[in-house]
């Protein structure tokens, strides 16, 4: 007989709650279109003129055409390929930093502990929209910069909810009993606490995937981010002087993609701590 | 006759849940009299809280729904009542105690407020009126210094008094029916005697009625006027409490009566449920040799090889205050400690918590550094072995903690949890060998191997047990410590755990250091006893002679507070 383990139980009870489930499928639609994008098989020739400037939404341009009478949607999909770019590489820097030192920090204590603390204290002290600027600025402008500085602001949340929980983890029992069957240090770490901490990595994961998306807007607004490519900020940016003359739609395509990810990640967020999180499961 | 306080009829509970409908509560009817005590003894899962829960209107809607059956308090059916009657009522007329005292009270205010807040919410008096009443409460219920214990917070007092301000909060209004829900479980013995010789006095009192759960029918029998045995859902006897402990007539209540050890003679094996019913509740039929009373002296010992000896232990803890934090001074968990065990036997260790038995226990496998003395293994002095010759040794030296539900790492499956000593010290051979070892081990001690694949959380407390105690023998020790292994389990249930571990004793020749607060288990289970307190061995003795005639002081208020499993009656017929 076959049962299931913790991570299948909280994947059914996630697949019950139909909200979630349709955050789910909101987030996978935008990865997919993303990929596609990155891959060139759409909105590769998203730089062609395809009509006249600025019209309005119509059956033949959904959202309407901007000044050199580009396509907004594909302007759109090609901002939605950067956001989500941006969001996948700040995780990819950031998970590792985080969980690692996180969780040495945690387990040994003393002075590893002491210096973890003190490097995210330190970190989390500057505004992370000034530390963002600074990075962009000694790195040069670009998309890269954007990566390497977001990486390297979103690891602290990461990294502090991790040291607390193997902090409260390594004086149970099971611990214990690892260390009494002869487990060294890394297999009571990594074989024993870091897989019951790792539903934090997804929940935190899901939270500053969004906070990411959020920070590439406005470091691409202010002019920091992307380069010759669409993005939502530019996006923004461009619409503040169309306004006045009532062109409307680049703004609109903007915040209405960024809106639906953004509620989407929330809301599975939520969802992700209530199904993963086992004090919610009785013994 | 005179109507009853309480008269639940026919109550039916049942929970919705992901597999279904599942009953907790099937039929069940009794009556609470004014002034009386009722007992509502069953294992856990057998629908005791669940009822309780129902009276005080605190079940978990809309996963619980009562289908059928009334609950009248005074004539008044409770089920009928609207949240905002029920709240007037509870804390007020009907009031609980719980069983965990530690998480229980609200750590951020003052016990002497905690205690205040009911009686400002129902008695409207006022603050100042309302802490002069806590204080006298206080004192009622035995704390000393009342006045100055009532501004202390949760985290300042010990186990035993936590669970005496609940008390405290729990008859301010003086309620007309007190739910007890297990409140001594998690108390030493001794805190347990003075708890339940306080109930029963306020109880006369304040002329309450009392409904006290328990699964432990040993500890009702101080108290109670009746008591209603359940049993998976069920009520299955009911009876004046006399009577029941005299001629129990339904087999559970015998198996349940039988099943705790005994401070003097006891059988080879305890008696367990499953030897007086079958599996569907069939009546069985004893046979003469598992009664028969065993003198554990009268075998000979087999060898004199002493296998561990420990000499002039001490194990400390530093103290730190000061300015900077520094270390100002140590706290002598275990101070000055010595004994010997033979192979093949078993060392009990009493004490009540904070007695430093657990860190002894720690300090022999090695898990806490001693400060000084020596720990002499086989001949080999170990005190301080390091990195491989330490790793060698976890193969001969086990342990088994005391809470299943932590002890086992919820992420693996059982067989993953059996192979991983195998797999740090590499042996065993193949994967596959590996799990035929521990599809062997995981028979014999009694769970079935098609549940290999499943997690810890689909088991239950005693399941669990057994898991652990298959992982320590896993590597096949020689000595294993068992640190209350028993003390978190119902008693129905330590009762097979404690044949389980003399059975295993036996077939793989282990010798034990077994640590528990509560005399009697060691005593069962134990040849030679030493009683601990304030870190230091202060009486030591063959299991029996401790028994007869302990020579310290202690030592007799530890015997004298283990419940004697009588009637209050039958007590008194004794003066």
């Amino acid at each position: 007989m076959k049962t299931n383990s913790l991570w299948k139980d909280a994947f059914i009870r996630l697949s019950k709650d139909k909200l979630a489930l349709v955050s789910l499928i909101i987030v996978l639609t935008y990865f997919f279109v993303a990929i596609l994008s990155a891959l060139g098989l759409i909105a590769s020739n998203w730089s062609q003129e395809v009509g006249a400037s600025n019209l309005a939404p119509s059956m033949e341009h959904f959202f309407g055409t901007d000044i050199f009478g580009r396509s907004v949607l594909l302007k759109v999909i090609r901002g939605t390929q950067v956001a989500m770019s941006v969001g996948v590489a700040a995780s990819i820097i950031a998970i590792p930093i985080g969980v690692l030192l996180g969780a040495l920090a945690g387990y040994f204590g003393g002075w590893i502990d002491d210096f973890v603390t003190w490097l995210y204290t330190t970190f989390s002290s500057v505004p992370n929209i000034m530390l963002l600027i600074s990075i962009t600025l000694i790195l040069g402008k670009g998309i890269f910069a954007v990566y390497i500085a977001l990486g390297a602001t979103s690891w602290v949340t990461l990294c502090r909810l991790i040291r607390g929980e193997v902090m409260k983890h390594k004086e149970r029992e099971y611990v214990q009993a690892a260390g009494a069957i002869g487990g060294g240090h890394f297999r009571k770490l990594f074989r024993h606490i870091l897989p019951n901490v790792s539903h934090i990595i997804i929940i935190n994961t899901s939270m500053q995937f969004q906070i990411a998306i959020k920070s590439e807007v406005i470091l691409s607004y202010l002019g920091l981010g992307v380069q010759g490519e669409p993005s939502w900020g530019t996006m923004i940016d461009d619409a503040k002087l169309e306004l006045v003359r009532g062109v409307w739609w680049q703004l609109a395509g903007a915040t209405v993609a960024m809106f639906f990810i953004l509620l989407a990640f929330n809301i599975l967020s939520d969802a992700l701590r209530d199904a993963l999180d086992p004090k919610l499961k009785g013994k | 006759m005179t109507t009853p306080l309480l008269s639940v009829r026919d109550l039916v509970v049942e929970f919705q849940t992901g597999d279904g409908i599942v009953r907790a509560v099937n039929n069940v009817s009794f009556d609470i009299p004014l002034g009386k005590t009722i007992g509502i003894v069953g294992e856990s899962g057998s629908g005791k809280s669940v009822t309780s829960l129902a009276v005080m209107g605190l079940l978990q809607k809309p996963a619980a729904v009562v289908p059928q059956g009334q609950i009248l308090f005074n004539g008044l059916d409770l089920l009928t009542c609207n949240e905002s009657k029920m709240r007037e009522l509870r804390g007020n007329q009907i009031s609980m105690i719980f069983q965990e005292p530690m998480t229980s009270l609200n750590p951020v205010f003052k016990v002497g407020e905690q205690i205040a807040e009911a009686l400002r919410i129902h008695k409207k008096l006022s603050q100042k009126e309302a802490w002069e009443k806590a204080v006298h409460l206080m004192n009622q219920v035995g704390i000393p210094n009342p006045a100055l214990s009532a501004h202390k917070f949760p985290h300042e007092m010990s186990g035993g008094q936590k669970q005496r301000v609940m008390i405290a909060m729990a008859i301010s209004c003086e309620p007309k029916l007190l739910i007890a829900d297990e409140p001594t479980t998690a108390l030493d013995v001794t805190i347990q005697k003075q708890v339940l010789e306080l109930l029963h006095k306020l109880q006369q009192e304040y002329r309450m009625s009392m409904m006290f759960i328990t699964h432990d029918l040993g500890v009702i029998g101080d108290i109670a006027d009746d008591v209603v045995v359940m049993y998976r859902s069920n009520v299955v006897e009911q009876n004046n409490a006399q009577k029941i402990f005299e001629s129990a007539t339904h087999p559970y209540t015998k198996g349940l009566l039988a099943c705790r050890p005994k401070l003097g003679a006891n059988p080879r094996r305890l008696l367990t449920v499953s030897d007086f019913m079958t599996e569907e509740g069939k009546e069985k039929v004893i046979p003469v040799d598992r009664v028969q009373v065993f003198d554990k002296e009268s075998v000979a010992d087999k060898t004199d090889h002493v296998l561990l000896e420990v000499k002039n232990l001490v194990t400390q803890f530093p103290i730190k205050g000061g300015l900077f934090g520094g270390t100002v001074d140590h706290f002598k968990a275990v101070n000055d400690v010595s004994f010997k065990i033979k192979k093949g036997k078993t060392l009990g260790l009493v004490g009540e918590s904070g007695c430093g038995k657990t860190t002894l226990g720690r300090s022999i496998l090695r898990l806490v550094e001693p400060a000084s003395g020596n720990i002499i293994y086989d001949g080999k002095d170990i005190t301080h072995v390091k990195h491989e010759e330490l790793r060698q040794l976890r193969k001969k030296m086990q342990i088994i903690f005391q809470d299943p539900y932590s002890s086992l790492n919820p992420r693996m499956t059982i067989a993953d949890i059996l192979v991983e000593p195998l797999i740090i010290h590499n042996e065993g051979g193949t994967k596959a060998q590996r799990f035929e070892m521990a599809r062997a081990l995981i028979e014999k001690v009694g769970l079935k191997s098609n549940q290999m694949n499943r997690y810890p959380h689909e088991f239950s407390g005693g399941q669990r047990q057994r898991i652990c105690i298959a992982r320590a023998l896993m590597l096949r020790p020689e000595f294993v410590i068992c640190d209350e292994s028993v003390s978190a389990l119902d008693v129905s249930i330590q009762a097979q755990v404690l044949n389980l571990l003399l059975d295993l004793q036996e077939e793989f020749g282990l010798t034990y250091v077994f640590i528990s607060h509560d005399l009697s288990v060691v005593n069962f289970i134990a040849d030679e006893v030493g009683v601990m307190y304030a870190g230091k061995i202060i009486e030591m003795d063959k299991a029996s002679n401790i028994y007869k005639g302990a020579k310290e002081e202690y030592t007799r208020t530890l015997l004298s507070a283990i419940p004697r499993g009588e009637t209050k009656q039958s007590l008194a017929s004794l003066v």
